[in-house]
C-alpha cells in the first residue's frame, strides 16, 4: 500500500534541539504537514521544590532554571517578593541588576543567532558569533566571577557593587564588543546564504502573533511592539533612552536581525546605566519580613515577558512560587510557523523563537 | 601464443598491483585520509579552532574498527551490510583506473571516461542503499535527498567530460572525440594543461563546483546534514560498516580530486627516470592539496548549506550551463 505521508520524530534527543523536546512531525516528500508537540521530557519539579525552602534559599534555585536568562529568573522572583514585603530596593541596586540583565540579553541573543548560523551549515559565521560573544563572556567573568550564573541578585538588592575596578573593565568590553556587532549584523543582513536559508521561512503574521500572544523578539519581529521594559516599566527602565526594536516580516531572518538590533540597544543601555548610576547601598541589609499575602513581578527576559507569582503565609517558606516563562507562550506558535515548511528548515524555524525548554518544563 | 599469454599475465599483475598497492588500495587509502586530515585541519584554523591532529580520521577509522556493529531490527541485513562494501570496493577500483601524470599510465585499456561515469556515482548508489535499507525515516530521507543531488551533479559532470573529450578529439585533426584519460594527458603534455585553455575554463569551473557537490560540502552538504536529517543514510551505521563509509569517502575525495588533475592539469613537474617519479608524485599531491584547499575546505569555510531545492536548481542554473558552454566551443571549433 503506498503511503503518502510519514511520520519524521524530531526529538526527544535530535542534534538540531539544545534540549528535550518532541516533535512528532507528518511529512510529505521534504514538505512538513502536521506538527504535534509534546514536552515534559525534563521535567525537574523545581516549583515543588520552590516550596520547601525559604526565600533566600529560592533566590539560588531560580536562578538555576535556566543558564542564558539565569538572571532574569532571580532578579524577578525578588522583585515579587520584594512587592509583597514592600522593601524598597536603593536605586544604585535597581541599576546594577538592570547592567545584569543586559549584559546576560547581549550574551543570549548572539547565542541564538550563532546556533542559526550552525543550523545553515556555516560553522565559521558560528564560531565567529561565538568568538564575539565571548567578550561578553570575559566581561561576565571579569565583574561578576561567573560566565553563566551571575548571582548578582538578592531580596532587597544586589550582592555585587561595580565600581572603580570593574566599570571600566565593562565599558572596555563594551567598546570592543560594538564594532564587531555591528560587523556581525552586516554580515547576517546582507550574506546571500543566511538570506536564501532564513527569509521567508517560519512566518508568522501579526494577526496571528497577536492570537496565540506571542512574547518577545517573536512577537516584535511580527510588528507587535510588546516590550515590558516600555509597556510596564520596572527598575530603573523609564530612565533610560533606548527604543524597542521592531520589524514587520515576521519570518527567521527578521527574529535574527532584531535580535541583534536589540544586542546593540543593551549596549547603549549597560553605558548609560554606568554613567548615571547613582551612588550610595547596593541593597537594603535587612531581613525583610515576608507578611501574608500574595504578589507578582514581571520582566523582560531575553525570550520575552518571565512573570513570577509568590504566595506567603507568613512562613518563611512561601506558600506557593509560580512562574510563566517565554517559551511558554511561543512554541504553540511554532505549529504556524512550521506549516508546510521544509524539512530542512524545521531546525531553523524552532530555533527563531529561541526555545528554552529547561525554563518551561522546571 | 607463449607472448599473448605474457601479456595478458603481466597485464593482470599489473591491474592487480593497482588494485591493492598503487596507485589504488594502500596508496589511495593513506592518500585519502592525509587528505581528510588536511581539510579538518585547515578548516579548523580558518574557523580560529585548534582543529585535530593530522592523524586524526586514522584514529577514527581504528576507533570505529574495533566496536560492535549494530544492526536495526527492522532493518534490510544483506543491503545493509553490502552498501559501504559496494561503496568502498567501487572507489578503491576507480582509483586504481586513474593515471597520474609522470608517474603512472594506468591499466591498459582500462582508463576510459565511459567506465568512470559508470564508477563514479557508486559512492552515491551505496550511500542510497544505506539510507534505503536502514528502514530510518532519516535514512529514507537522506536516500530521496543523495538522488536528487546525483541527478543534479551528474549532468555537468557529462557535460565537462564530454568537453575535455571533443576539444581533444577535434585537436588530433580526426573531428572525433577521445575518451581514454592517458590519450587525453598526452595531449596536454604537447599541448599544454587545458585549464588554461580558454575555451575549456567554463568545465573547469564546473568540475571545481562538481567536487563539493559530490562529495557533500558547503552549499551542498545536503544529503548528510547533521541538524537536518542526522547525517542521512549513516544514521543507523556503526563499528565497522561505518568505518567502511568513512574509508570510502576518504578514497571518493581522491578519486575525483585525481580526475580534475588528470582531465585539466595533469602535466608532471620533470621528466620520469633519476627519481623524477617521486618528484612528479609529490607535485601530484601538491595539486591534489591545493585543489583540495579551494574546492572543498575553503569552499566550506565561506559558505552554509542550501536547502535540498536551492542546491538543485544551482547546479542546473549555473554549473551545468558553464560546462555545456564549454562543450558547445569546443564542438563548433574542432
Amino acid at each position: 500500500m503506498p503511503s503518502t505521508t510519514y511520520t519524521l520524530p524530531i526529538g526527544p534527543l535530535h542534534v538540531a534541539l539544545e534540549e528535550p523536546m518532541y516533535f512528532d512531525i507528518q511529512v510529505e516528500g521534504e514538505t512538513v504537514r502536521s506538527v504535534e508537540l509534546s514536552a515534559g521530557h525534563v521535567h525537574r519539579g523545581m516549583e515543588a521544590l520552590a516550596m520547601q525552602r525559604n526565600y533566600f534559599q529560592n533566590v539560588t534555585l531560580v536562578e538555576r532554571v535556566c543558564s542564558l536568562c539565569s538572571n532574569s529568573h532571580p532578579a524577578t522572583y525578588c522583585m515579587a517578593v520584594e512587592n509583597l514585603s514592600g522593601l524598597i530596593v536603593p536605586e544604585r541596586a535597581r541599576y546594577l541588576r538592570v547592567i545584569a540583565d543586559e549584559v546576560k540579553r547581549i550574551a543570549s541573543h548572539l547565542f541564538n543567532v550563532g546556533i542559526m548560523a550552525h543550523l545553515t551549515g556555516f560553522d565559521s559565521l558560528f564560531m565567529h558569533a561565538m568568538e564575539v560573544r565571548e567578550i561578553m563572556q570575559d566581561a561576565k567573568e571579569g565583574v561578576y566571577g561567573n560566565r553563566m550564573n551571575l548571582g548578582q541578585c538578592i531580596i532587597g538588592g544586589c550582592r555585587r557593587d561595580i565600581d572603580d575596578s570593574t566599570a571600566p573593565f565593562l565599558l572596555g568590553q563594551l567598546e570592543l564588543l560594538k564594532p564587531q556587532l555591528h560587523e556581525l549584523y552586516g554580515v547576517f543582513e546582507r550574506d546571500p546564504l543566511i538570506r536564501t536559508r532564513t527569509q521567508g521561512i517560519g512566518l508568522l503574521s501579526h494577526a496571528e502573533a497577536r492570537r496565540h500572544a506571542v512574547v518577545g523578539p517573536v512577537a516584535r519581529a511580527s510588528g507587535v511592539a510588546y516590550d515590558l521594559r516600555r509597556k510596564a516599566p520596572y527598575a530603573v527602565y523609564p530612565d533610560l533612552d533606548f527604543e524597542v526594536q521592531t520589524d514587520t516580516k515576521g519570518d527567521v531572518h527578521s527574529r535574527a536581525l532584531l535580535r541583534l538590533r536589540e544586542a546593540v540597544e543593551s549596549v547603549k543601555i549597560v553605558e548609560q546605566c554606568l554613567r548615571q548610576m547613582p551612588g550610595g547601598p547596593i541593597n537594603t541589609r535587612e531581613v525583610p519580613v515576608i507578611p501574608p499575602g500574595e504578589a507578582v513581578a514581571r520582566s523582560e527576559a531575553p525570550r520575552g515577558e518571565v512573570f513570577y507569582y509568590v504566595r506567603s503565609d507568613g512562613t518563611d517558606t512561601p506558600q506557593r512560587l509560580k512562574w510563566r516563562v517565554p517559551t511558554y507562550m511561543n512554541w504553540e506558535a511554532l505549529q504556524v510557523m512550521l506549516a508546510n515548511c521544509q524539512v530542512a528548515d524545521i531546525a531553523l524555524i524552532v530555533n527563531s523563537i529561541d526555545p528554552c525548554i529547561s525554563c518551561t518544563e522546571r | 601464443m607463449t607472448n599473448v599469454l605474457t601479456g595478458i599475465l603481466t597485464n593482470s599483475l599489473q591491474a592487480v598491483f593497482a588494485m591493492l598497492i598503487f596507485p589504488g588500495g594502500l596508496f589511495v587509502l593513506a592518500l585519502g585520509l592525509f587528505l581528510k586530515g588536511v581539510d579538518r585541519k585547515v578548516l579548523a584554523r580558518l574557523q580560529r579552532r585548534v582543529g585535530p591532529p593530522l592523524y586524526q580520521p586514522v584514529l577514527d577509522i581504528l576507533k570505529l574498527a574495533t566496536k560492535e556493529t549494530l544492526i536495526p531490527d527492522t532493518a534490510n541485513e544483506g543491503a545493509f551490510q553490502l552498501a559501504p562494501v559496494l561503496g568502498l570496493t567501487g572507489m578503491l577500483v576507480t582509483a586504481a583506473l586513474l593515471p597520474i601524470g609522470g608517474v603512472w599510465n594506468g591499466v591498459t585499456g582500462l582508463g576510459d571516461l565511459l567506465i568512470l561515469l559508470y564508477l563514479l556515482p557508486i559512492p552515491a548508489m551505496g550511500l542510497m542503499l544505506a539510507g534505503g535499507s536502514s528502514s530510518s525515516p532519516y535514512g529514507a530521507l537522506g536516500f530521496s535527498r543523495e538522488m536528487c543531488m546525483m541527478f543534479a551533479y551528474e549532468m555537468p559532470l557529462i557535460a565537462s567530460f564530454l568537453a575535455v573529450a571533443v576539444r581533444v578529439g577535434g585537436a588530433g585533426g580526426s573531428g572525433g572525440s577521445l575518451l581514454s584519460l592517458p590519450a587525453i594527458m598526452d595531449y596536454q603534455y604537447l599541448h599544454g594543461p587545458l585549464l588554461f585553455d580558454p575555451v575549456m575554463l567554463p568545465a573547469a569551473l564546473a568540475l571545481l563546483l562538481f567536487i563539493p557537490g559530490t562529495m557533500g560540502s558547503g552549499l551542498f552538504d545536503i544529503p548528510e546534514a547533521e541538524p537536518e536529517v542526522i547525517e542521512g543514510p549513516l544514521l543507523e551505521y556503526s563499528g565497522p560498516l561505518l568505518a567502511a563509509f568513512h574509508l570510502m569517502s576518504a578514497v571518493k575525495l581522491v578519486v575525483v580530486l585525481e580526475l580534475a588533475v588528470a582531465l585539466f592539469f595533469p602535466n608532471p613537474l620533470v621528466a620520469t627516470g633519476d627519481g623524477g617519479v617521486m618528484v612528479n608524485l609529490l607535485w601530484h599531491i601538491c595539486k591534489c592539496l591545493v585543489l583540495l584547499m579551494v574546492s572543498v575546505t575553503c569552499f566550506r569555510a565561506a559558505t552554509g548549506r542550501l536547502r535540498l531545492d536551492q542546491g538543485f536548481s544551482f547546479f542546473v542554473k549555473y554549473t551545468s550551463p558553464l560546462a555545456l558552454a564549454s562543450l558547445g566551443l569546443a564542438f563548433l571549433l574542432r
